[in-house]
């Protein structure tokens, strides 16, 4: 399986991919994104089972990149992985198709509970 | 299945204008703003890096990363440290991944995450709705009124480094000014 992590920041997109593999999921490609825009073309061009994202990031953010996946018929999976995870933000990501949100910081556990039914 | 936290309900109640500008600490103290941060060294930076309460003094050619928070409360969490320690923080977050020679770019984008994960904990202990910025690395930002700022000064790795989370420059000198816009004109 494939998943596309989308980050601006480098350092972070290198942690998730870390926490991936301490996580178990050692066996999967992983795409880079830095950005919503990014994300939202690698998502046509690479066809993740799976997309991780930021929320805040520059260009097009990461509400943005999911909201629009969704208006152009894509379902792929979506999780948002961010540095908050108030209720109102909790609720924008439900209401626009997310399966979770992961507030920063996390831990392999933290991943694996959410991950498992999606990449089992 | 998809399990979002509804424990905080919105109570509906909204500030007036004409109440009194929110303190920082009357919100939040030193003990919470260093036990978010140790959760984020913890979890980011390693497992057995620990933050220890100590002052020990800023080197000259401190580095700071911020975010800003917009809401009932508005201002900015800083994270202040030396170069050397803020290589160093960079080297641990990339761990493996770390060049040999760190480019200005790595240090920026490691140390204003620590500021976004920190900023973004913050953020959720502080009343709502509010937004966060995204984070900035640069020299400190203008320091906010004392009676608006919660800093901790911790050391990591015997090197120092302040988290100060402080109201925008000014808002607590003159509550008066807030209320302007609510006379007639």
């Amino acid at each position: 399986m494939k998943i596309l992590v989308a980050d601006d920041s480098r350092v972070m997109r290198q942690i998730v991919i870390r926490t991936l593999r301490q996580a178990g999921y050692d066996d999967h490609d992983i795409v880079e994104a830095e950005d919503g825009a990014d994300a939202l073309a690698k998502v046509g061009s690479e066809k993740p089972d799976l997309v991780l994202s930021d929320w805040n990031m520059p260009n097009m953010t990461g509400i943005e990149c999911l909201e629009a996946l969704r208006s152009s018929g894509s379902a792929v999976p979506f999780g948002f992985v961010t540095s908050e995870g108030s209720p109102e933000m909790r609720e924008k990501a439900a209401n626009a198709g997310a399966m979770f949100l992961i507030a920063k910081p996390f831990n392999e556990d933290t991943f694996k509970e959410h991950l498992d039914e999606v990449l089992a | 299945m998809t399990e979002f936290d509804t424990r905080f309900e919105d109570t509906g109640e909204r500030r007036r204008t004409s109440d009194a500008p929110l303190s920082i600490h009357d919100l939040l103290d030193g003990e919470t703003v260093q036990s978010i941060a140790q959760e984020a060294w913890s979890a980011l930076v390693g497992d057995d890096e620990f933050l220890v309460p100590l002052p020990g003094g800023l080197p000259d050619d401190a580095l700071s990363s911020w975010v800003e928070i917009v809401g009932p409360w508005t201002g900015t969490v800083v994270l202040t440290c030396g170069r050397s320690t803020a290589e160093a923080l960079s080297r641990a977050l990339l761990k493996e991944h770390a060049p040999p020679v760190l480019e200005p770019e790595d240090i920026e984008d490691a140390l204003g995450e620590l500021a976004n994960v920190v900023g973004g904990n913050v953020k959720a202990v502080l009343p709502g709705p509010s937004v966060l910025g995204l984070p900035e690395v640069g020299s400190a930002p203008t320091a906010g009124s004392p009676a608006d700022t919660c800093r901790v000064d911790l050391l990591w790795r015997a090197q120092s480094l302040t988290i100060s989370v402080q109201g925008a420059a000014g808002a607590l000198t003159d509550p008066h000014e807030n209320n302007q816009n609510e006379v007639p004109l």
